[in-house]
């Protein structure tokens, strides 16, 4: 062992022959550490859950749809609208903040596919590879439709389970060709079981989709959009996004004021929106109170240091009689700061962890528990230990080693 | 071994200066036991951290063992009195809540070199001391001369040349003190340097020669007579 490391070494074992010394130094910043972890935990428990509300819901999906009166479902016909275009859905990607994905969507019943002797009549989706990320689709087997396709107006589809249940009873529908309208498609992938939508009308497991290209291009064979959707970064945002692409589009759609538009922005309900506004505010409370917890729990480690440095005056004299350096004696008071304050971030980190979690598990707040508290308290407490050691670090190295061996017993 | 010329020292509290050394010199040799003797506030205790290193003289010259460290700065310094210097205090110092061992060991925390397994080495100081049994007390659970006896063994462990010790025997009984003073005799008998102070004539009888200190001087200075061969050999059949 080098010097360094013995008087690491000599603190550790000082610091380990008086525990309760080392307890109420500790305490401050434990209560500190605590709060913050359980904050993290909480926070990270809560935006996991908003996250997956989100994605189950498509909380962060805004939905354009052809022609302008309040659509409360689907139209139940497909009315050959010609109102949205795809220079739309590029100009809501180009212009509106806090818009990261876009794809114009073209949608037409009635479309036969075939495989062999067996066939379904479906609803056929043409889309951009943009659209698994936005409506949070997975597919189960093969692949998503690419840019690739797009750009080869590929004869691809991606099939519902339904579809494929129907058509591939045995399984293996990746790689086979299927006739859509008497066409031959290639089977790309087979989608997730989605199931019916909340009103029980849409069944999003009897559908084929195929690139927009195609279906523009070959198997629809028409310009017009049934929808553009596009996916907002920010889900508190949602509202505000959607007011802008309805300005947008009124002003491309040449719409004044008061007139009807012909076309229908479709926003998710806000209630979660709201919540995570309110956990975040809540959050961030909770984290000023442990950011100040944590500054008193320096304090009074830098107090109690400062204590200890002039009741131990003549350790401190004793050991520069010995030989140790004004640079070693400063050490070892940081040294013990930074032991003391890490033990009590230990402490913290495992009792708001444990706290958090209980919390959990009693259904009063979500918890995810992560390596970020501890990493957190890692850096905070070294931080503070360093920080409101220094000075009564500086204050040992100072001590005049003549005067402080005077005094009576040690 | 130590060569002091015209020491002098100078404190000053406020306005108030007190010239504590006025110009002290004198030598030791290699092996020699030297006593300074004085009443309180002669500047004995100056002279004495002078001589460890703990203080700076403000005029004069200090060489220990051919080297003037006056001007060193404090790392030189330190690691001249890890290595060349031991000390023994009235108050023993030690650290409460250490065990016996663990005090002995601690000026090998200071040491350049790791030196292995310092609880031996510890324990072999110990030993030299007379001090066998009871290594893993607390300084507490120690009777005084026990107490002092860890103090000396803990500034012997750097084996260094020169041993400090201020008032040795100030806070022990007469049995105690007449065998911490024969360790000492030992430990000058095998080679090593003492400057020992006091204002206890009885002690400074022990020693090879004496320096009256007064008023921040050298007054006086006797060389002791060797003592009837008969106390000699009674106190060194009590180690």
């Amino acid at each position: 062992m080098n010097r360094s490391q013995r008087i690491a070494r000599d603190v550790l074992v000082s610091l380990s022959a008086q525990r309760s010394r080392v307890l109420l130094m500790m305490l401050g910043l434990t209560v500190g550490v605590a709060v913050l972890s359980a904050v993290i935990v909480i926070g990270q428990g809560t935006r996991e859950r908003i996250m997956g509300l989100v994605e189950k819901h498509g909380l962060d999906m805004v939905m354009v749809r052809a022609g302008g009166d309040v659509q409360i479902f689907a139209p139940q016909s497909d009315r050959g609208l010609a109102s949205l275009v795809e220079a739309d859905a590029r100009a809501v990607e180009a212009e509106v903040p806090y818009v990261d994905l876009v794809s114009a969507v073209q949608n037409q019943r009635g479309i036969s596919v075939v495989y062999e002797d067996r066939s379904v009549i479906t609803r056929a989706f043409g889309v951009e590879p943009t659209w698994l990320a936005i409506r949070h689709r997975d597919v189960a087997e093969g692949e998503f439709l690419s840019e690739s396709d797009m750009a080869a107006m590929a004869r691809v589809a991606v099939l519902g389970v339904k579809v494929t249940r129907a058509l591939f009873p045995e399984g293996g529908a990746v790689g086979r060709t299927v006739r859509v309208n008497n066409d031959p498609y290639t089977v790309k992938g087979v989608f997730i079981e989605l199931g019916t939508d909340a009103a029980g009308v849409d069944d999003w497991d009897d559908r084929i989709v195929v690139p927009l290209t195609t279906s523009a291009r070959r198997l629809f064979n028409r310009p017009y959009l049934e929808q553009i959707v596009f996916r907002v970064t920010d889900v508190r945002r949602v509202p505000e996004t959607a007011e802008r692409v309805r300005n947008l589009l009124a002003v491309r759609h040449g719409i004044g004021p008061g007139q009807p538009a012909d076309f229908f922005v479709r926003e998710p309900e806000d209630v979660e929106g709201a919540a995570l506004e309110t956990t975040s505010t809540l959050s961030a409370l909770l984290l000023a109170i442990s950011v100040v917890a944590l500054v008193v729990g320096g304090l009074v480690i830098m107090n109690l240091m400062l204590a200890s440095v002039s009741q131990r005056s003549r350790e401190i004299g004793l050991r520069r009689s010995m030989g140790a350096r004004a640079s070693d004696i400063s050490r070892q008071f940081l040294l013990e700061a930074l032991f003391v304050a890490l033990a009590g971030g230990a402490v913290g980190v495992a009792a708001g962890t444990v706290i958090a979690a209980a919390l959990g598990a009693a259904g009063i707040a979500s918890s995810r528990i992560t390596w970020v508290p501890f990493a957190v308290a890692l850096v905070a407490c070294a931080a503070i230990g360093v920080v409101f050691g220094i000075h009564p670090a500086r204050n040992a190295a100072r001590v005049d080693p003549a005067a402080s061996l005077r005094g009576r017993a040690a | 071994m130590i060569e002091v010329d015209g020491l002098t020292r100078l404190y000053r509290r406020g306005t108030l200066e007190t010239q504590v050394l006025k110009g002290v010199s004198f030598r030791v040799r290699r092996g020699e036991f030297v006593v300074i003797m004085g009443r309180s506030g002669s500047g004995k205790s100056t002279l004495l951290n002078i001589l460890g290193l703990l203080d700076r003289p403000d005029g004069g010259r200090y060489l220990l063992d051919g080297a003037d460290l006056s001007g060193a700065d404090d790392d030189a310094r330190s690691a001249a009195r890890n290595r060349k210097l031991g000390f023994v205090f009235q108050q023993f110092h030690l650290l409460e809540r250490a065990s016996a061992l663990r005090n002995v060991t601690l000026p090998l925390l200071y040491a350049e070199q790791d030196s292995g397994d310092s609880t031996e080495r510890a324990e072999r100081a110990l030993q030299a001391v007379g001090l066998t049994h009871r290594p893993r007390h607390l300084p507490s659970e120690l009777s005084g001369g026990e107490q002092q006896r860890v103090a000396i063994a803990r500034a012997l462990i750097n084996d260094p040349a020169v041993i400090l010790a201020d008032e040795p025997t100030g806070n022990l009984d007469a049995q105690n003190g007449r065998e911490i003073l024969e360790i000492f005799r030992h430990l000058v008998d095998g080679g090593r340097t003492l400057v020992l102070v006091t204002h206890d004539r009885a002690v400074a009888e022990r020693g090879d020669r004496v320096l009256v200190l007064d008023d921040g001087r050298i007054v006086g200075e006797e060389a002791v007579p060797t003592p009837a061969a008969g106390t000699r050999s009674d106190a060194a059949g009590a180690v």
